[in-house]
């Protein structure tokens, strides 16, 4: 049976390699290899402005938000797990005509998909340090340690949304009613102990000081969570012929003030029925911009004054940016090439969806400026968060047109979204510490981000559509 | 008689794979058209190139007098399209599928004309599902629906028969042939012969994305001749030149 594993690691490479060409997927690695050990060069300079305890959480931070990014891909829902399933095209669906059972073919799915973003993402990174580690004064004991410590981070968001998408499709309530438990749980050991519950998030325990309890317990909460998930894994979400009631029509009437309003009226329903709305917000935005804040929390001392919560606005405007990947998942050109629609038309469309969207993390910025008192540069902080998110969204629709979630992996399209976001990103931050109301200049992003816009609707018309 | 679809010379590569290889055809007003040619042969992509989904290599067409490189979306406007793989939007009821068509092409009175195409292909029953949680066979009414429901002078349809069942696929057939008799036109791609010989006015075959023969369905039964043999017989020997 191990035929039907190794036909999807080739599967997902090939899915992968075909789009953007072997050698540029295959310098991926390659690119976050040279990013680690470049950025391990770089840790002496690091270290005179921050601990090198809070440089690990961030890193570990990064990596258990991959995870749940990586999991989160695909495994939302019931609809969303059917999609990611009902490909008659994936060997995940396709091998369903053999004799092997659903969660059998799932535990070969999620081990393929561990091992495969490993070698994508984690092992590039840890392999980088490593390198680096005799000259940077680093013992290579430590760093291989590290390579485990971020691996279970990894795992850990990997298992944790594949536990709690599975929970989701099984049943909301139980999913809600765990989030709050887990919630109260946390805050309740926090208060306990006086201390940032960050800090009991087992591989940091583990990496801050190793035990054999430690790691056990790491991967007992591993076992765990993927158990559980395969126990309550239920492929079958096909067949039902449920009605719906007309939510068209009145959707396209209230958005009549904008350019296109069947297709606006379309995305939101696409968003809202998959139940994507909720999920992706929950998965997608709302859990790591809470391990974000977690993490970041740990380094207010480092920062001016406000300068946490302008940290986390620029934070919330690239993640709000991903928002993109949500309205374009659902549909390849393929259902609008029978209609008078251009690539450009349906760009702008998915950008106006996205418009509509970013009243989601506009109210996230705004609630979590009150709460943490300050309500006094609410207003700077959400223009700064959704200029930037404007701004990384324009630069990723000229980049990726409507396949965002495929040409991320190009390794020519990342580094240069990685280029023209980062440089944004570090102005502005500098431009935010050095007074909280010179924020409110992001707007002038407006500026590039619809040059970038144009430029895309110009490019992306100019290369033939998937289409049917 | 107007000639409807004017091709000259169109070509299409995919990197090394030659799809389409100097096809010149002409489709004239008021005929249902079969192109025809096994797997591979080409007919999908010379239909996307008709409706300005893919640009050609080389050659130029026009398609109702509108050139379908430099105005494909105004090729889009006046003509009805039938993708070889059904693609409704998922989350969209059947019916909000229509309307969501009647708004991007500006389709007066859609309601009363989904019904009566519900009635039609016999899925009323259907209307209100979403499409996701259609069969393949209604979801290829529905994509029928789409192409004719604002009664295109010209449409072009890829496998147009390939998800009904029988009952369907004579109903469709009798559509069709009903269509084309008030001076509009059907480009259909298919693999059924007979049906091809059954309603088809003219043909085409294609090979290798070559063209092999094209003319009058007439012209072969003036011979005595079948056109799944005709056919039959030119792609064998084709394939062994």
């Amino acid at each position: 049976m191990f035929e039907l594993f190794t036909s999807m690691m080739k599967e997902e490479w090939r899915v992968h390699s075909t789009m953007f060409g072997s050698l540029s997927f295959a310098l991926f690695p390659v690119l976050i290899f040279g990013i680690a050990l470049m950025g391990s060069f770089l840790l002496p300079l690091m270290r005179t402005t921050l601990p090198a305890g809070n440089l690990t959480m961030i890193v570990h931070a990064n990596y258990l938000m991959l995870g749940i990014m990586v999991g989160a891909f695909g495994l939302l829902g019931n609809e969303v797990m059917n999609r990611r399933f009902g490909q008659a095209s994936f060997l995940s669906y396709s091998a369903r005509s053999l004799p092997l059972s659903d969660r059998f073919i799932f535990t070969n799915f999620v081990v393929k998909d561990t091992i495969y973003y490993f070698f994508l993402w984690v092992f590039p990174f840890g392999f980088g340090y490593i390198l680096a580690s005799p000259f940077t004064g680093v013992l290579i004991a430590d760093a291989l340690f590290l390579l485990l410590t971020l691996t279970l981070s990894f795992l850990f968001g990997l298992c944790g949304v594949f536990f709690l998408s599975t929970v989701y499709a099984w049943s909301k309530p139980v999913l809600l009613l765990l989030l709050l438990v887990l919630g109260a749980g946390i805050g309740g050991l926090s208060a306990l102990a006086g201390l940032n519950p960050a800090l009991f998030f087992p591989p940091l325990l583990l990496n801050s000081a190793f035990s054999w309890t430690n790691l056990l317990l790491s991967c007992a909460v591993l076992a765990a969570l993927f158990g559980i998930s395969l126990l309550l894994f239920n492929p079958e979400s096909v067949g039902s012929e449920k009605k719906y009631k007309n939510s068209f029509t009145p959707l396209m009437e209230r958005f009549g003030f904008l350019p296109n309003p069947p297709l606006a009226a379309k995305d939101i329903i696409d968003l809202y029925r998959s139940g994507s709305m909720v999920g992706q917000t929950i998965f997608s935005f709302i859990l790591p911009l809470g391990v974000i804040w977690f993490f970041l929390s740990l380094m207010d001392r480092f920062f001016p004054p406000h300068g946490l919560l302008f940290l986390f606005a620029i934070t919330t405007g690239v993640i709000a940016s991903t928002m993109y990947t949500w309205v374009t998942m659902f549909d390849t050109f393929g259902p609008y090439a029978c209609l008078p629609v251009t690539v450009s038309t349906l760009i702008a469309s998915k950008l106006t969806t996205f418009s509509i969207l970013q009243l989601i993390p506009a109210a996230f910025i705004a609630v979590v400026a009150v709460l943490s008192g300050e309500a006094a540069v609410l207003v700077p902080a959400v223009v700064l968060g959704i200029s930037v998110s404007f701004y990384a969204v324009s630069v990723m629709a000229w980049l990726c047109g409507l396949s965002p979630n495929e040409l991320v992996y190009d390794v020519k399209v990342l580094f240069v979204y990685l280029v023209l976001v980062g440089i944004v990103i570090t102005l502005f931050t500098s431009v935010a510490f050095a007074n909280p109301s010179y924020a409110l200049s992001a707007v002038i992003l407006a500026v590039p981000a619809w040059w970038f816009v144009e430029k895309a609707k110009i490019r992306w018309d100019a290369v033939d559509p998937a289409g049917f | 008689m107007t000639r409807v679809i004017e091709a000259r010379d169109l070509s299409k590569a995919y990197g090394d794979v030659q799809a389409v290889d100097h096809v010149t055809l002409s489709v004239e007003e008021g005929a249902l058209f079969g192109l025809l040619g096994p797997n591979g042969s080409g007919k999908t992509t010379m239909i996307r190139m008709l409706t300005g989904q893919t640009r050609p290599s080389s050659g130029t067409a026009t398609v109702l007098g509108t050139d379908v490189v430099t105005d494909p979306v105004g090729v889009r406007w006046q003509v009805g399209i039938i993708p070889e793989q059904e693609t409704p939007p998922s989350f969209l009821t059947a019916m909000e599928y229509l309307r969501f068509v009647a708004a991007v092409r500006r389709i007066p009175d859609i309601e009363k004309k989904a019904d009566w195409w519900f009635d039609f292909l016999d899925f009323a029953d259907k209307k209100d599902v979403l499409c996701k949680d259609l069969s393949r066979g209604t979801r290829q009414k529905l994509m029928f629906v789409q192409a004719f429901i604002h009664e295109p002078s010209l449409a072009l349809i890829d496998e147009p028969l390939i998800n009904f069942d029988p009952i369907m696929q004579d109903v469709v057939k009798d559509y069709l042939a009903g269509y084309v008799k008030k001076r509009r036109t059907v480009f259909i791609s298919t693999h059924f012969l007979e049906v091809a010989e059954e309603i088809c006015s003219a043909f085409a075959i294609l090979h290798k994305g070559r063209p092999l023969h094209s003319g009058p369905v007439t012209e072969l039964k003036e011979k005595g001749e079948h056109l799944p043999a005709f056919f039959l017989s030119l792609v064998r020997t084709d394939r062994h030149v």
